[in-house]
């Protein structure tokens, strides 16, 4: 961790980033490492992808309005990680999330991508806006050209993609998303409302994003939908390489393909851990509109009728075997 | 004759290119025939594109059979000079809140639909009050419905559509975009209205968990009924579901799963309570046979 650590700042327990305004804004990170090429940090595996430091926003500033939509938000997202966030309607995730391609630009705290300041004066934001892919809600309703391959060869042009090249890349990509090969040539609106959403994260990855956010990439698809849609996205990340944070409020979903939770309350980090850590917070969760899987409420409601039984259990499989070994 | 008579309905899209050339036809709905009784409940599931919406939307008159007919309280939706009744009849709430409130007032976006209909003014006032408190809402009358939360914003389309005096309220996928506290809020002012007020509730949803209290469940699949019965019923038939893409409640899913590990767990759990009951059955049998 000494990597994350300022020189002057041992003490206080906080792990990176200037305090609070950005006004004294720094190339990210500070290590006490040496850095032989003396340039380029974002070379060493040991940086994180992206760090969120002490990201605080606000809506409507200068009125009586005014709304803290973050408030002191930080975090570090690894290569190869996928991290399920969570939080009511108005929490503050989607002022979250248009931070991490720097859609928005935080009052105070910054984004370092790579150990790179965003923020910073004559940062490539647009650059930044390819490797950080936002797949927005009801992404299908962006789409516009008239075949699916077109179509996701937009955005690999739009970044300066030679046109061979943008070709090739929409084309493994359509395949990656798992869509037929008679689609390639369909008009994506012939498509049915999976198929559609397949397409319309096809244009995001194929500017091959490092970190691809999805604001609830399954709402209104039917259950089977769901499931194709996160098994695809889960394994984007087979490599290893790129990372994912997924945006839901299914928290049966959640906790079945996230390895890492954030719950975001009131603009601010309420918790951050594994699935199991953080829906071990039932109760609080309950309170701030949130939710456990519902296998989660199964096991009290067995343990409460004597059936002894582990209660920090979130998916099905889970609960069968605990239920199984509490039975002998 | 029920509220709600659907009979053999046939309905097809007839797919142009552009030059407005008939390039095929889709049936979406495919001769289905179903009647919903006065104060009933019942619950329509179905994969995307099994014809669901597309069913939902000749209740109130959004669109007319190609084939067949549809009667709402005895009026034929063919019938032009019906409309506007039937559609006071049948109000429609759709799955996003945003798309649906142009007021900038609560109060002014359900009074919306009374004054619409030629409500005298006194009249309006009172049943956007009563509306309001049907659904826990009022002490937000006078807040903008952006302020709102999601399971707010739905509840102020439900307030509005009540304001009308419908005597049925088809559901389209009302939660799809909320979290877990508004889709709680959404589905239990569903049933409030349908127990209390005794109002006619079609709710199209793919969140299995949400029909389990309905009096009748169908179950869509290429434009044709492919399923009906009780929700136990339905939710033990757990492979034929997921043939058609569905699944069933996590609970049942877990009932069934126990199930096929050899513990004896009758089919069609619908909830914990219930899934209790037979663990605990279970367990003191083995005891007495133990002893």
């Amino acid at each position: 961790m000494s990597l994350f650590k300022r020189k002057n700042n041992t003490d206080t327990g906080k792990e990176y980033g200037p305090e609070g305004s950005g006004e004294n804004r720094k190339k990210y990170p500070e290590t006490d490492t040496p850095d032989p090429d003396g340039k380029n940090s974002s070379k060493d595996p040991r940086v994180p992808l992206l760090v969120a430091d002490h990201l605080v926003y606000e809506y409507s500033r200068g009125t009586d309005h005014l709304v803290r939509a973050l408030d002191d938000v930080s975090f570090s997202i690894k290569k190869g990680e996928f991290i399920g966030l969570i939080g009511h309607t108005g929490s503050g995730k989607s002022t979250l999330v248009q931070h991490l391609n720097a859609l928005l630009s935080p009052v105070s705290g910054t984004v370092y991508f790579k150990g790179e300041d965003v923020f910073e004066k004559g940062y490539d934001r647009k650059k930044l806006r390819s490797k950080v892919g936002l797949v927005f809600q009801y992404p299908e309703h962006q789409l516009f050209e008239e075949t699916v391959f077109a179509d996701v060869c937009f955005g690999p042009k739009n970044i300066g993609m030679s046109r061979k090249q943008a070709e090739l890349t929409a084309y493994e990509t359509i395949k990656k998303v798992g869509l037929p090969d008679e689609c390639f040539y369909h008009s994506p609106f012939d498509l049915s409302g999976g198929q559609k959403r397949r397409v319309a994260i096809a244009g995001v990855l194929a500017m091959k994003p490092e970190l691809l956010v999805l604001d609830e990439p399954t709402a209104g698809l039917d259950p089977k939908g769901r499931d194709e849609i996160l098994t695809m996205i889960d394994s984007l990340r087979a490599d290893g390489e790129m990372a994912i944070v997924l945006v839901s409020h299914s928290m049966e979903d959640v906790a079945q393909y996230a390895d890492r939770i954030m719950v975001i309350e009131k603009g601010k980090k309420l918790f951050d851990g594994t699935p199991h850590e953080v829906f071990s917070h039932i109760d609080e969760l309950d309170e701030i509109g949130l939710a456990a899987p519902e296998m989660s409420y199964v096991m009290r409601e067995l343990k409460k009728a004597g059936i002894d039984v582990n209660t920090n259990v979130l998916t099905i499989p889970e609960a069968r075997d605990e239920i199984l070994k509490a039975l002998g | 004759m029920g509220l709600v008579d659907i009979n053999k309905v046939t309905f097809e899209y007839i797919r142009r290119d552009e030059d407005g050339n008939v390039e095929g036809i889709t049936t979406a709905v495919d001769g289905v025939s179903l009647s919903v009784k006065q104060g009933e409940f019942i619950a329509i599931l179905g994969h995307n594109g099994s014809g669901k919406s597309t069913l939902a939307k000749h209740v109130n008159a959004m669109l007319f059979p190609t084939e067949g007919t549809v009667v709402v309280d005895g009026l034929d939706t063919s019938n032009e000079d019906n409309l506007l009744q039937i559609r006071q009849t049948a109000g429609m709430v759709f799955q996003n809140p945003d798309n649906q409130i142009i007021g900038q007032v609560v109060e002014e976006e359900v009074g919306f639909g009374p004054e619409n209909l030629g409500v005298p003014t006194e009249e309006i006032l009172q049943r956007v009050e009563e509306s309001l408190k049907v659904l826990g809402m009022y002490e937000y009358r006078h807040k903008s419905p952006n302020r709102l939360s999601g399971g707010q914003k739905q509840r102020v389309s439900i307030a509005s559509v009540i304001a009308m005096h419908p005597k049925c309220i088809v559901f389209d996928e009302p939660t799809a975009m909320l979290d877990p506290k508004g889709r709680f809020e959404v589905i239990q002012a569903a049933r409030a209205l349908n127990d209390v007020e005794k109002i006619t509730i079609i709710l199209i949803t793919h969140y299995m968990e949400e029909v389990v209290n309905a009096d009748r469940v169908f179950v869509m699949d290429k434009g044709k009924i492919a399923m009906s019965g009780t929700p136990r019923e339905i939710f033990s038939r757990v492979s034929e579901l997921k043939e058609l893409r569905l699944t069933v409640p996590q609970v049942t899913e877990l009932a069934w799963e126990l199930k096929n590990k050899g513990i004896p767990i009758r089919d069609g759990i619908l909830t914990r309570e219930e899934l209790t009951e037979e663990l605990k059955k279970y367990i003191s049998l083995r005891k007495r046979e133990r002893i």
